[in-house]
Protein backbone atom coordinates (compact mmCIF):
# COMPACT_ATOMS: atom_id res chain seq x y z
CA UNK A 1 0.00 0.00 0.00
CA UNK A 2 0.88 3.52 -1.11
CA UNK A 3 1.60 6.40 2.23
CA UNK A 4 -1.03 8.50 -0.25
CA UNK A 5 -3.20 5.45 -0.22
CA UNK A 6 -2.78 4.97 3.59
CA UNK A 7 -3.59 8.90 4.57
CA UNK A 8 -6.90 9.08 1.99
CA UNK A 9 -7.85 6.04 3.98
CA UNK A 10 -6.93 7.28 7.09
CA UNK A 11 -8.44 10.67 6.61
CA UNK A 12 -11.85 9.38 5.37
CA UNK A 13 -12.32 6.89 8.30
CA UNK A 14 -10.96 9.24 10.86
CA UNK A 15 -13.74 12.37 9.63
CA UNK A 16 -16.42 9.96 9.61
CA UNK A 17 -15.76 8.69 12.85
CA UNK A 18 -15.29 12.07 14.39
CA UNK A 19 -18.87 13.13 12.73
CA UNK A 20 -20.22 10.12 14.28
CA UNK A 21 -19.13 10.61 17.50
CA UNK A 22 -19.96 14.44 17.58
CA UNK A 23 -23.54 13.50 17.28
CA UNK A 24 -23.62 11.10 20.28
CA UNK A 25 -21.26 14.02 22.85
CA UNK A 26 -23.84 16.28 21.32
CA UNK A 27 -26.76 14.70 22.75
CA UNK A 28 -25.27 12.56 25.37
CA UNK A 29 -23.31 15.82 26.93
CA UNK A 30 -25.87 17.85 27.26
CA UNK A 31 -27.74 15.04 29.27
CA UNK A 32 -24.35 14.90 31.38
CA UNK A 33 -24.80 18.49 32.11
CA UNK A 34 -28.60 18.26 33.74
CA UNK A 35 -26.83 15.36 35.86
CA UNK A 36 -23.46 17.19 36.99
CA UNK A 37 -25.50 20.30 38.13
CA UNK A 38 -28.07 17.70 40.12
CA UNK A 39 -24.92 15.86 41.77
CA UNK A 40 -23.22 19.07 42.71
CA UNK A 41 -26.58 20.43 44.17
CA UNK A 42 -27.23 17.26 45.99
CA UNK A 43 -23.45 17.20 47.33
CA UNK A 44 -23.96 20.77 48.94
CA UNK A 45 -27.37 19.74 50.70
CA UNK A 46 -25.44 16.87 52.26
CA UNK A 47 -22.32 19.10 52.91
CA UNK A 48 -24.91 21.38 54.92
CA UNK A 49 -27.14 18.57 56.50
CA UNK B 1 4.27 45.89 6.43
CA UNK B 2 4.17 47.59 3.28
CA UNK B 3 1.10 48.55 1.20
CA UNK B 4 0.42 45.83 -1.18
CA UNK B 5 1.22 43.47 1.24
CA UNK B 6 -1.54 44.82 3.84
CA UNK B 7 -3.77 44.75 0.65
CA UNK B 8 -3.21 41.51 0.10
CA UNK B 9 -3.77 39.94 3.12
CA UNK B 10 -7.12 42.81 3.83
CA UNK B 11 -9.00 40.65 1.24
CA UNK B 12 -11.12 38.21 2.78
CA UNK B 13 -14.90 37.30 3.19
CA UNK B 14 -14.94 38.83 6.75
CA UNK B 15 -17.91 41.12 7.43
CA UNK B 16 -19.41 43.32 10.12
CA UNK B 17 -22.26 40.17 10.26
CA UNK B 18 -19.25 37.73 11.12
CA UNK B 19 -18.03 40.24 13.58
CA UNK B 20 -21.86 40.16 15.28
CA UNK B 21 -21.88 36.24 15.56
CA UNK B 22 -18.50 36.51 17.33
CA UNK B 23 -19.65 39.07 19.57
CA UNK B 24 -22.93 37.18 20.67
CA UNK B 25 -20.71 34.09 21.29
CA UNK B 26 -18.19 35.99 22.96
CA UNK B 27 -21.02 37.16 25.38
CA UNK B 28 -22.66 34.11 26.11
CA UNK B 29 -19.44 32.60 27.08
CA UNK B 30 -19.16 35.41 29.94
CA UNK B 31 -22.60 34.81 31.04
CA UNK B 32 -21.47 31.12 31.36
CA UNK B 33 -18.86 32.05 33.77
CA UNK B 34 -21.55 34.14 35.78
CA UNK B 35 -23.86 31.80 36.31
CA UNK B 36 -21.63 28.70 37.09
CA UNK B 37 -20.28 30.53 39.90
CA UNK B 38 -23.23 29.84 42.36
CA UNK B 39 -22.48 26.55 41.92
CA UNK B 40 -18.62 26.52 43.47
CA UNK B 41 -18.60 26.22 47.45
CA UNK B 42 -15.38 24.39 47.68
CA UNK B 43 -11.76 23.53 45.91
CA UNK B 44 -13.50 19.88 44.76
CA UNK B 45 -15.56 21.77 42.89
CA UNK B 46 -13.76 24.39 41.42
CA UNK B 47 -10.63 22.30 40.52
CA UNK B 48 -12.42 19.31 39.63
CA UNK B 49 -16.04 20.25 38.92
CA UNK B 50 -17.71 18.02 42.22
CA UNK B 51 -16.03 14.76 40.86
CA UNK B 52 -19.08 14.47 38.58
CA UNK B 53 -18.63 14.34 35.06
CA UNK B 54 -20.54 11.83 32.74
CA UNK B 55 -18.43 9.86 30.01
CA UNK B 56 -20.10 12.11 27.45
CA UNK B 57 -19.41 15.30 29.39
CA UNK B 58 -15.77 13.88 30.09
CA UNK B 59 -15.38 13.70 26.14
CA UNK B 60 -16.51 16.78 25.33
CA UNK B 61 -14.18 18.76 27.52
CA UNK B 62 -11.66 16.68 26.97
CA UNK B 63 -11.45 17.16 22.97
CA UNK B 64 -12.55 21.00 24.37
CA UNK B 65 -9.19 21.32 26.11
CA UNK B 66 -7.20 19.53 24.04
CA UNK B 67 -8.45 21.21 20.48
CA UNK B 68 -7.30 24.44 20.75
CA UNK B 69 -6.58 27.16 18.48
CA UNK B 70 -3.07 27.05 19.51
CA UNK B 71 -3.73 23.08 18.36
CA UNK B 72 -5.26 24.26 14.97
CA UNK B 73 -2.65 26.85 14.10
CA UNK B 74 0.75 24.79 14.70
CA UNK B 75 -1.33 21.34 12.98
CA UNK B 76 -1.79 23.86 9.79
CA UNK B 77 2.03 24.97 10.23
CA UNK B 78 3.27 21.34 9.87
CA UNK B 79 0.61 20.42 7.45
CA UNK B 80 1.38 23.56 5.44
CA UNK B 81 5.47 22.55 5.73
CA UNK B 82 5.53 19.09 5.84
CA UNK B 83 2.47 17.61 3.80
CA UNK B 84 0.50 14.63 4.27
CA UNK B 85 3.40 13.31 6.17
CA UNK B 86 2.36 14.71 8.90
CA UNK B 87 -0.40 12.77 9.46
CA UNK B 88 1.63 10.58 11.32
CA UNK B 89 1.46 12.78 14.55
CA UNK B 90 -2.49 12.55 14.28
CA UNK B 91 -2.10 8.00 14.45
CA UNK B 92 0.29 8.33 16.74
CA UNK B 93 -2.19 10.46 19.31
CA UNK B 94 -5.12 8.16 18.41
CA UNK B 95 -2.94 4.81 18.99
CA UNK B 96 -1.43 5.55 22.24
CA UNK B 97 -4.80 7.21 23.46
CA UNK B 98 -6.78 4.17 22.87
CA UNK B 99 -4.38 2.11 24.01
CA UNK B 100 -4.27 4.48 27.56
CA UNK B 101 -8.18 4.08 27.85
CA UNK B 102 -8.24 0.10 27.14
CA UNK B 103 -5.50 -0.72 29.48
CA UNK B 104 -6.02 2.37 32.00
CA UNK B 105 -2.27 3.08 31.82
CA UNK B 106 -1.86 5.56 34.73
CA UNK B 107 -4.86 7.18 34.57
CA UNK B 108 -7.22 4.27 36.15
CA UNK B 109 -4.94 4.33 39.03
CA UNK B 110 -4.59 8.43 39.58
CA UNK B 111 -8.38 8.25 39.41
CA UNK B 112 -9.01 5.22 41.88
CA UNK B 113 -6.69 6.85 43.97
CA UNK B 114 -8.93 10.46 44.49
CA UNK B 115 -6.00 12.39 44.19
CA UNK B 116 -6.79 16.47 42.91
CA UNK B 117 -3.63 16.66 41.22
CA UNK B 118 -0.35 14.69 39.84
CA UNK B 119 1.78 16.51 42.83
CA UNK B 120 -0.65 14.99 45.35
CA UNK B 121 -0.37 11.68 44.54
CA UNK B 122 3.85 12.47 44.73
CA UNK B 123 3.35 13.24 48.08
CA UNK B 124 1.39 10.37 48.93
CA UNK B 125 3.82 7.93 47.09
CA UNK B 126 6.99 10.02 47.69
CA UNK B 127 6.32 12.66 50.24
CA UNK B 128 6.26 16.51 50.29
CA UNK B 129 9.56 17.80 48.48
CA UNK B 130 8.79 15.43 45.55
CA UNK B 131 4.87 17.23 45.17
CA UNK B 132 6.63 20.93 45.49
CA UNK B 133 9.32 20.02 43.51
CA UNK B 134 6.85 18.31 40.72
CA UNK B 135 4.21 21.05 41.60
CA UNK B 136 7.41 23.67 40.66
CA UNK B 137 8.68 21.56 37.35
CA UNK B 138 4.93 21.14 36.45
CA UNK B 139 4.44 25.09 36.73
CA UNK B 140 6.99 26.02 35.08
CA UNK B 141 7.29 23.64 32.03
CA UNK B 142 3.57 24.08 31.50
CA UNK B 143 3.07 27.85 31.65
CA UNK B 144 6.72 28.46 29.16
CA UNK B 145 4.41 25.55 26.97
CA UNK B 146 1.32 28.15 26.95
CA UNK B 147 3.36 31.26 26.33
CA UNK B 148 2.71 31.80 22.80
CA UNK B 149 -0.87 30.62 23.03
CA UNK B 150 -2.41 33.92 22.78
CA UNK B 151 0.24 35.32 20.47
CA UNK B 152 -0.75 32.54 18.21
CA UNK B 153 -4.31 32.74 18.58
CA UNK B 154 -4.63 35.95 17.72
CA UNK B 155 -2.81 35.39 14.57
CA UNK B 156 -5.41 33.46 13.73
CA UNK B 157 -8.21 36.02 14.11
CA UNK B 158 -6.50 38.78 12.84
CA UNK B 159 -4.96 36.86 9.36
CA UNK B 160 -8.91 35.54 9.00
CA UNK B 161 -10.71 39.04 9.10
CA UNK B 162 -7.98 40.52 7.25
CA UNK B 163 -6.84 43.09 10.22
CA UNK B 164 -3.30 42.32 10.05
CA UNK B 165 -3.10 45.62 7.59
CA UNK B 166 -2.82 47.38 10.74
CA UNK B 167 0.10 46.81 12.62
CA UNK B 168 -0.99 47.19 15.93
CA UNK B 169 -4.18 44.56 15.53
CA UNK B 170 -2.03 42.03 16.85
CA UNK B 171 -1.55 42.88 20.40
CA UNK B 172 -5.00 44.40 20.37
CA UNK B 173 -6.63 41.52 20.01
CA UNK B 174 -4.53 39.63 22.02
CA UNK B 175 -5.50 42.07 25.08
CA UNK B 176 -9.06 42.03 24.34
CA UNK B 177 -9.11 37.97 24.77
CA UNK B 178 -7.13 37.77 27.36
CA UNK B 179 -9.20 39.86 29.48
CA UNK B 180 -12.39 37.88 28.46
CA UNK B 181 -10.45 34.21 29.51
CA UNK B 182 -9.46 35.64 32.49
CA UNK B 183 -12.70 37.17 33.44
CA UNK B 184 -15.12 34.04 33.53
CA UNK B 185 -11.88 31.63 34.30
CA UNK B 186 -11.67 33.48 37.58
CA UNK B 187 -15.25 34.01 38.04
CA UNK B 188 -16.32 29.99 37.34
CA UNK B 189 -13.59 28.07 37.84
CA UNK B 190 -13.70 23.82 36.10
CA UNK B 191 -17.61 23.86 36.44
CA UNK B 192 -17.89 26.84 33.76
CA UNK B 193 -14.50 25.75 32.14
CA UNK B 194 -16.62 21.58 31.40
CA UNK B 195 -19.54 23.76 29.97
CA UNK B 196 -17.93 26.15 27.90
CA UNK B 197 -15.51 23.60 26.65
CA UNK B 198 -19.43 21.15 25.99
CA UNK B 199 -20.41 24.54 24.09
CA UNK B 200 -17.23 24.94 22.11
CA UNK B 201 -17.14 20.91 20.81
CA UNK B 202 -20.55 21.53 19.28
CA UNK B 203 -19.67 24.07 17.89
CA UNK B 204 -16.28 23.24 16.73
CA UNK B 205 -17.17 20.06 15.45
CA UNK B 206 -19.97 21.41 13.47
CA UNK B 207 -17.05 23.91 11.87
CA UNK B 208 -14.04 21.46 11.27
CA UNK B 209 -16.52 19.37 9.57
CA UNK B 210 -18.02 21.90 7.22
CA UNK B 211 -15.07 23.73 6.84
CA UNK B 212 -13.17 20.45 5.63
CA UNK B 213 -16.03 19.56 3.28
CA UNK B 214 -16.04 23.16 1.65
CA UNK B 215 -12.21 23.18 1.06
CA UNK B 216 -12.41 20.07 -0.78
CA UNK B 217 -15.19 21.03 -2.98
CA UNK B 218 -13.37 24.44 -3.72
CA UNK B 219 -9.48 22.54 -4.33
CA UNK B 220 -10.84 19.19 -5.55
CA UNK B 221 -10.21 16.06 -3.67
CA UNK B 222 -7.65 14.53 -6.48
CA UNK B 223 -5.95 18.03 -7.13
CA UNK B 224 -5.06 18.47 -3.45
CA UNK B 225 -3.18 14.95 -3.38
CA UNK B 226 -1.70 15.06 -6.80
CA UNK B 227 -0.21 18.93 -6.14
CA UNK B 228 1.31 18.18 -2.51
CA UNK B 229 3.02 15.03 -5.30
CA UNK B 230 4.28 17.86 -7.56
CA UNK B 231 5.22 20.21 -5.29
CA UNK B 232 6.68 17.91 -2.18
CA UNK B 233 6.99 14.64 -3.99
CA UNK B 234 7.61 11.37 -1.85
CA UNK B 235 8.44 13.51 1.06
CA UNK B 236 5.45 14.35 1.14
CA UNK B 237 3.66 11.57 1.95
CA UNK B 238 6.67 9.59 3.88
CA UNK B 239 7.62 10.59 7.20
CA UNK B 240 10.01 8.29 7.51
CA UNK B 241 12.32 10.26 4.82
CA UNK B 242 15.12 11.68 6.18
CA UNK B 243 15.46 14.29 3.80
CA UNK B 244 11.77 15.37 4.94
CA UNK B 245 10.70 17.35 7.54
CA UNK B 246 10.48 14.50 9.81
CA UNK B 247 12.27 11.21 9.72
CA UNK B 248 12.62 7.86 11.95
CA UNK B 249 13.80 9.65 15.25
CA UNK B 250 10.83 12.24 14.78
CA UNK B 251 8.33 9.60 14.59
CA UNK B 252 9.63 7.87 17.78
CA UNK B 253 9.38 11.44 19.46
CA UNK B 254 5.38 11.96 18.52
CA UNK B 255 4.62 8.38 19.52
CA UNK B 256 6.04 9.47 22.73
CA UNK B 257 4.67 12.91 22.75
CA UNK B 258 1.05 11.03 21.96
CA UNK B 259 1.15 9.19 25.62
CA UNK B 260 2.43 11.72 27.73
CA UNK B 261 -0.65 14.32 26.05
CA UNK B 262 -3.28 11.73 27.21
CA UNK B 263 -1.69 9.94 29.81
CA UNK B 264 0.88 12.72 31.78
CA UNK B 265 -0.17 15.91 30.45
CA UNK B 266 -2.38 17.54 33.46
CA UNK B 267 -4.98 19.20 32.22
CA UNK B 268 -5.61 15.81 30.11
CA UNK B 269 -4.96 14.12 33.34
CA UNK B 270 -7.71 16.62 34.93
CA UNK B 271 -10.49 15.33 32.80
CA UNK B 272 -9.49 11.88 34.24
CA UNK B 273 -9.76 13.06 37.98
CA UNK B 274 -12.55 14.79 37.17
CA UNK B 275 -14.40 11.25 35.84
CA UNK B 276 -17.64 10.09 38.15
CA UNK B 277 -15.56 6.49 38.19
CA UNK B 278 -12.16 5.20 37.42
CA UNK B 279 -14.77 2.84 35.01
CA UNK B 280 -15.61 5.88 33.02
CA UNK B 281 -12.10 7.03 32.67
CA UNK B 282 -11.11 4.00 30.36
CA UNK B 283 -14.27 4.69 28.36
CA UNK B 284 -13.80 8.45 27.83
CA UNK B 285 -10.11 7.84 26.63
CA UNK B 286 -11.34 5.37 24.31
CA UNK B 287 -14.29 7.69 22.49
CA UNK B 288 -11.44 10.31 22.68
CA UNK B 289 -8.99 8.70 20.96
CA UNK B 290 -10.79 9.62 18.09
CA UNK B 291 -10.86 13.24 18.93
CA UNK B 292 -6.76 13.17 19.45
CA UNK B 293 -6.92 11.79 15.82
CA UNK B 294 -9.15 14.63 14.58
CA UNK B 295 -7.75 17.21 16.71
CA UNK B 296 -4.66 16.74 14.26
CA UNK B 297 -5.61 15.26 11.51
CA UNK B 298 -8.62 17.98 10.57
CA UNK B 299 -6.04 21.07 11.14
CA UNK B 300 -2.75 19.28 8.88
CA UNK B 301 -5.22 19.32 5.82
CA UNK B 302 -6.34 22.69 6.11
CA UNK B 303 -2.81 23.62 6.29
CA UNK B 304 -2.35 21.50 3.59
CA UNK B 305 -4.91 22.56 1.36
CA UNK B 306 -3.71 25.94 2.15
CA UNK B 307 -0.38 25.23 0.34
CA UNK B 308 -2.46 23.92 -2.53
CA UNK B 309 -4.21 26.68 -2.82
CA UNK B 310 -1.41 29.41 -2.60
CA UNK B 311 0.57 27.03 -5.34
CA UNK B 312 -2.86 26.28 -7.90
CA UNK B 313 -5.13 29.46 -6.88
CA UNK B 314 -3.42 32.31 -5.43
CA UNK B 315 -0.20 32.97 -7.08
CA UNK B 316 -0.13 36.62 -5.38
CA UNK B 317 -0.37 35.39 -2.07
CA UNK B 318 2.22 31.87 -2.79
CA UNK B 319 5.04 34.96 -3.93
CA UNK B 320 4.36 36.94 -0.63
CA UNK B 321 4.82 33.51 1.57
CA UNK B 322 7.71 32.23 -1.20
CA UNK B 323 9.32 35.21 -2.43
CA UNK B 324 11.56 34.27 -5.53
CA UNK B 325 13.79 36.58 -4.95
CA UNK B 326 17.05 35.51 -2.30
CA UNK B 327 17.34 37.60 0.96
CA UNK B 328 14.05 38.25 0.79
CA UNK B 329 11.76 36.83 4.18
CA UNK B 330 8.81 35.34 3.40
CA UNK B 331 5.36 35.81 5.41
CA UNK B 332 5.32 33.96 8.34
CA UNK B 333 3.72 30.24 8.03
CA UNK B 334 1.27 30.63 10.61
CA UNK B 335 -0.59 33.18 9.00
CA UNK B 336 -1.09 30.69 5.70
CA UNK B 337 -4.13 28.74 6.65
CA UNK B 338 -6.12 31.64 8.17
CA UNK B 339 -5.69 33.94 5.34
CA UNK B 340 -7.05 30.63 3.14
CA UNK B 341 -10.25 30.11 5.20
CA UNK B 342 -10.85 34.18 5.00
CA UNK B 343 -10.64 33.71 1.79
CA UNK B 344 -12.79 30.42 0.41
CA UNK B 345 -15.46 30.60 3.57
CA UNK B 346 -19.05 32.90 2.48
CA UNK B 347 -20.10 35.25 4.49
CA UNK B 348 -21.76 34.24 7.70
CA UNK B 349 -20.39 31.00 8.10
CA UNK B 350 -16.37 32.70 8.42
CA UNK B 351 -18.19 34.21 11.81
CA UNK B 352 -19.51 31.45 12.71
CA UNK B 353 -16.17 29.35 12.69
CA UNK B 354 -14.44 32.49 14.52
CA UNK B 355 -16.67 31.93 16.90
CA UNK B 356 -16.01 28.24 17.36
CA UNK B 357 -12.42 28.82 16.59
CA UNK B 358 -12.22 31.74 19.46
CA UNK B 359 -13.93 29.04 21.59
CA UNK B 360 -11.52 26.40 21.01
CA UNK B 361 -8.96 29.49 22.18
CA UNK B 362 -11.08 30.30 25.54
CA UNK B 363 -11.79 26.61 26.60
CA UNK B 364 -8.11 26.09 26.24
CA UNK B 365 -6.76 29.17 27.83
CA UNK B 366 -9.04 28.57 30.73
CA UNK B 367 -8.41 25.10 31.60
CA UNK B 368 -4.63 25.62 31.21
CA UNK B 369 -4.82 28.75 33.25
CA UNK B 370 -7.03 26.64 35.78
CA UNK B 371 -4.60 23.70 35.65
CA UNK B 372 -1.03 25.78 36.43
CA UNK B 373 -2.54 28.41 39.24
CA UNK B 374 -4.10 25.68 41.06
CA UNK B 375 -1.05 23.23 40.71
CA UNK B 376 0.49 26.33 42.73
CA UNK B 377 -1.69 26.75 45.36
CA UNK B 378 -2.56 22.85 45.88
CA UNK B 379 0.81 21.71 45.63
CA UNK B 380 3.34 24.08 46.11
CA UNK B 381 2.13 26.98 48.39
CA UNK B 382 -0.22 24.91 50.51
CA UNK B 383 2.32 21.90 51.33
CA UNK B 384 4.18 24.76 52.64
CA UNK B 385 2.32 26.43 54.63
CA UNK B 386 0.21 23.21 56.11
CA UNK B 387 -3.28 23.68 57.30
CA UNK B 388 -2.98 27.48 57.17
CA UNK B 389 -4.52 28.34 53.98
CA UNK B 390 -8.25 28.10 54.26
CA UNK B 391 -10.62 26.74 51.41
CA UNK B 392 -11.64 30.51 50.80
CA UNK B 393 -8.02 31.43 50.63
CA UNK B 394 -7.50 28.94 48.77
CA UNK B 395 -9.42 29.37 46.07
CA UNK B 396 -8.61 33.33 45.86
CA UNK B 397 -4.64 32.35 45.31
CA UNK B 398 -5.77 30.48 42.91
CA UNK B 399 -7.67 33.37 41.12
CA UNK B 400 -4.85 35.71 41.52
CA UNK B 401 -2.73 33.53 39.76
CA UNK B 402 -4.93 32.91 37.12
CA UNK B 403 -3.92 36.57 36.32
CA UNK B 404 -0.84 36.81 36.95
CA UNK B 405 -0.12 33.85 34.37
CA UNK B 406 -2.64 35.72 32.11
CA UNK B 407 -0.23 38.81 31.99
CA UNK B 408 2.68 36.67 31.45
CA UNK B 409 1.72 35.24 28.55
CA UNK B 410 0.64 38.77 26.94
CA UNK B 411 4.04 39.52 27.66
CA UNK B 412 6.05 36.49 26.64
CA UNK B 413 3.65 36.36 23.68
CA UNK B 414 4.79 40.02 22.43
CA UNK B 415 9.16 39.17 23.34
CA UNK B 416 9.62 35.44 22.29
CA UNK B 417 11.57 35.58 19.11
CA UNK B 418 12.58 32.00 19.11
CA UNK B 419 13.20 30.20 15.58
CA UNK B 420 10.83 26.96 16.06
CA UNK B 421 7.71 25.56 14.49
CA UNK B 422 5.07 26.41 17.49
CA UNK B 423 4.46 22.39 18.06
CA UNK B 424 8.23 21.55 17.94
CA UNK B 425 8.62 24.82 20.74
CA UNK B 426 5.63 22.78 22.62
CA UNK B 427 7.17 19.67 22.74
CA UNK B 428 10.21 21.19 24.15
CA UNK B 429 8.76 23.09 26.67
CA UNK B 430 6.34 20.35 27.73
CA UNK B 431 9.44 17.90 28.22
CA UNK B 432 10.12 19.90 31.44
CA UNK B 433 7.44 18.62 32.63
CA UNK B 434 6.34 15.39 30.81
CA UNK B 435 9.62 14.23 30.85
CA UNK B 436 10.70 13.89 34.71
CA UNK B 437 6.94 13.04 35.30
CA UNK B 438 6.36 10.38 33.13
CA UNK B 439 9.33 8.37 34.70
CA UNK B 440 8.08 9.47 38.38
CA UNK B 441 4.14 8.32 37.71
CA UNK B 442 5.19 5.05 35.97
CA UNK B 443 7.71 4.22 38.95
CA UNK B 444 5.35 4.77 41.33
CA UNK B 445 2.21 3.44 40.03
CA UNK B 446 4.00 0.27 39.13
CA UNK B 447 7.49 -0.48 40.76
CA UNK B 448 7.52 -1.07 44.41
CA UNK B 449 11.31 -0.53 44.91
CA UNK B 450 10.89 3.59 42.83
CA UNK B 451 12.12 5.55 46.01
CA UNK B 452 11.65 9.74 46.57
CA UNK B 453 15.33 10.68 45.75
CA UNK B 454 14.53 8.52 42.43
CA UNK B 455 11.78 10.70 42.04
CA UNK B 456 13.68 14.08 42.50
CA UNK B 457 16.21 13.28 40.28
CA UNK B 458 14.04 12.19 37.91
CA UNK B 459 11.98 15.44 38.16
CA UNK B 460 15.05 17.30 37.88
CA UNK B 461 16.78 15.91 34.71
CA UNK B 462 13.51 17.18 32.69
CA UNK B 463 15.55 20.48 32.54
CA UNK B 464 17.67 19.36 29.70
CA UNK B 465 15.15 19.79 28.05
CA UNK B 466 15.15 23.48 27.72
CA UNK B 467 18.09 22.98 24.86
CA UNK B 468 15.88 21.99 22.70
CA UNK B 469 14.51 25.60 22.62
CA UNK B 470 16.13 27.64 19.78
CA UNK B 471 17.22 30.79 21.84
CA UNK B 472 19.31 27.90 24.18
CA UNK B 473 20.95 26.77 21.36
CA UNK B 474 22.43 29.71 19.65
CA UNK B 475 23.44 30.12 23.03
CA UNK B 476 25.45 27.28 23.56
CA UNK B 477 25.89 27.69 19.90
CA UNK B 478 24.27 24.17 19.11
CA UNK B 479 21.97 22.70 16.80
CA UNK B 480 20.02 19.86 18.01
CA UNK B 481 16.56 18.72 16.61
CA UNK B 482 13.60 18.87 19.53
CA UNK B 483 13.39 15.17 18.97
CA UNK B 484 16.97 14.25 19.61
CA UNK B 485 16.62 16.28 22.84
CA UNK B 486 13.33 15.38 23.89
CA UNK B 487 14.17 11.63 23.55
CA UNK B 488 17.52 12.26 25.11
CA UNK B 489 15.72 14.00 28.25
CA UNK B 490 13.51 10.96 28.57
CA UNK B 491 16.64 8.16 28.68
CA UNK B 492 18.15 10.89 31.26
CA UNK B 493 14.75 10.91 33.56
CA UNK B 494 14.61 7.38 33.22
CA UNK B 495 17.98 5.78 34.08
CA UNK B 496 17.56 9.08 37.05
CA UNK B 497 14.93 7.13 38.38
CA UNK B 498 16.06 3.55 38.14
CA UNK B 499 19.66 4.39 39.48
CA UNK B 500 18.36 7.06 41.83
CA UNK B 501 15.90 4.64 43.72
CA UNK B 502 18.73 1.48 43.52
CA UNK B 503 21.04 3.90 45.12
CA UNK B 504 18.99 5.60 47.59
CA UNK B 505 16.30 3.17 48.52
CA UNK B 506 13.52 4.46 50.90
CA UNK B 507 13.37 3.65 54.50
CA UNK B 508 10.09 0.98 54.85
CA UNK B 509 8.15 3.25 57.19
CA UNK B 510 8.51 6.12 54.62
CA UNK B 511 6.58 4.02 51.78
CA UNK B 512 3.18 5.56 52.10
CA UNK B 513 1.65 3.46 49.05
Amino acid sequence: MSWMLLWKIVFVIGISGFALMAVWVTIAGAKDIKRLFKRIEESHEEGEA
Amino acid sequence: MNAETSQLLSQTNFTPLDWGIVVVYLLCSVAVGLVARKFVVSMTDYVSAGRAVGTALGVATLTGTELGLITVMYSAQKGFGGGFAAFHIAVAAFITTFLVGASGFIVYRLRSLEVLTIPEYYERRFGRRTRILGGIMLAFGGILNMGLFLKVGSMFIVGVSGLSESSGALPGVMTCLLILVLVYTVLGGMISVIITDYIQFVLLSFSLLVVTGIAIVKLGWENIFSTILAEMGEKGFNPLVSEGAFGTEYVIWMFFLGLVACGVWPTAIARALSADSPATVKKQYMWSSVSFLIRFLIPYFWGICAFVFLVTKAPDLHALFFPAAEGVEGMNNLYAMPVFLGRILPAGLIGLVTAGMIAAFMSTHDSYLLCWSSVITQDVVAPMMGERLSTPGRIRLTRILIVVIGIYILYWGLVYDGRDDIWDYMAVTGAIYFTGAFAVLVGGLYWKRASSTGSILALLCGFVAVLGLSPVQSLFQVEWSSATVGLSTVGCSLAAMVLGSLAFPDRPKEGTR
